[in-house]
């Protein structure tokens, strides 16, 4: 081959969405910079033909890209960049939730709610801590200082809608809101997860196979050690 | 003299009792990250002056409670105390992890993310409505 060995760069996305159904190609999963020649071959290397059965994540490695890369052009060179993964996330039929659903769950949240702050108010004493909050402002003994109870609901909900910046967002400045930062640690955490799981799964495979492998090794010795046994 | 030593060793008991409450009352704001969320609306980097708010809110309350100190405000003032009480409280209940972490995977297994803001409403209606039934009716039967 007279031909110069081509240069791939390679820059993998972090994560990927994807419907279910179709190959995952490198394009899908990466950025890509390759000499014309090769280039479409290369941005429609097939990387993994996902089955129903596999799970919802699929793990492609930098490793199985450099493999089928290799195997697609022998001397290719390969300069790679970011991360050495990327999570495949595998969505079936991408029906959003129904009305009916989030009726439910809006109705679950509502009662219990308001369920958990009247547990909290009886956990603390709150009706005697607010007759006594009363008696210290205004001199005034009442069993049911409503004055101070009525806005005192209305602030927590106020309270709530501060912290959660819903209302006023943006206007305080481009900070995200804990539920952003939430929303983001917890998909963080399951990447990682996916991340750890499948390769251990990857490495179990692996070790499998070497103990099959060294299984039939060890019955070899037995049957020739037996042999020189009998033979004399 | 016994008499003495029994009064000095419950002063010891309070001062141990004190420290370990206002230890704990300061890890609670701490755990839910609520200083710096304020410091956050407020403009400001700088926690120290907040932190200060608290410690002083928690020393003069104790103190009017133990002198039962007597104002003789009006009742408007009650009410602006109140609403206070409310948003502290309403901030706490946002600021409770264990609400934070069941929204995320709520939304995600109910496939609601788009719908987000939604589910918290009814979290705060539902805080609104609980709180005023309590006061308004279930106390009062």
């Amino acid at each position: 081959m007279a031909e110069r060995a081509p240069t791939v760069y390679i820059r993998l996305r972090k994560r990927v969405k994807m419907d279910r159904g179709q190959p995952i190609l490198l394009k899908h999963v990466a950025q890509i910079i390759a000499d014309p020649p090769w280039e479409e071959a290369i941005r429609n290397l097939e990387l993994a033909r996902p089955r129903q059965k596999d799970g919802s994540y699929v793990l492609i490695d930098m490793m199985l890209i450099v493999g089928k890369l290799k195997r697609l052009i022998p001397r290719v060179t390969i300069e790679h960049f970011g991360e050495p993964h990327t999570i495949v996330e595998l969505r079936t039929g991408t029906r959003p939730a129904g009305f009916l659903l989030l009726a439910l769950v809006w109705i679950l949240l509502f009662v219990g709610s308001g369920m958990a702050i009247m547990n909290f108010h009886a956990d603390v004493s709150m009706s005697r801590v607010h007759m006594r909050l009363y008696e210290m402002i205004t001199g005034i003994r009442d069993e049911h200082p409503l004055v101070l109870q009525i806005p005192y609901s209305l602030g927590i909900g106020a309270g709530m809608i501060l912290f959660f910046n819903r209302l006023f967002r943006k206007k305080f400045n481009e900070e995200p809101t804990p539920m952003e930062v939430e929303m983001f640690m917890y998909e963080e955490s399951v990447h990682q997860f996916v991340v750890t799981d499948e390769y251990e799964k990857m490495l179990e495979r692996a070790e499998r196979q070497d103990r099959q492998g060294e299984r039939e090794d060890r019955r070899e010795g037995r049957e020739d050690r037996r042999k020189e046994r009998e033979e004399p | 003299m016994n008499g003495l030593a029994l009064q000095a060793l419950s002063a010891l008991v309070g001062l141990a009792g004190g420290l370990a409450v206002g230890s704990g009352f300061v890890a609670f704001i701490t755990v839910l990250d609520l200083i710096p969320r304020l410091a956050q609306i407020a403009g400001t980097r700088n926690s120290a002056p907040l932190e200060g708010a608290v410690v002083a809110g928690v020393l003069f309350f104790t103190a009017a409670d133990l002198w039962r100190a007597e104002f003789g405000l009006f009742a408007a003032a009650a009410a602006a105390v109140g609403l206070m009480c409310g948003v502290f409280v309403g901030m706490l209940a946002a600021a409770l992890t264990e609400v934070l972490n069941v929204f995320p995977i709520l939304a995600k297994r109910l496939r609601l993310q788009e719908q987000i803001h939604w589910l918290l409403m009814a979290m705060v209606l539902g805080k609104v409505a609980g709180s005023l039934f309590d006061w308004l009716v279930f106390q009062r039967l």
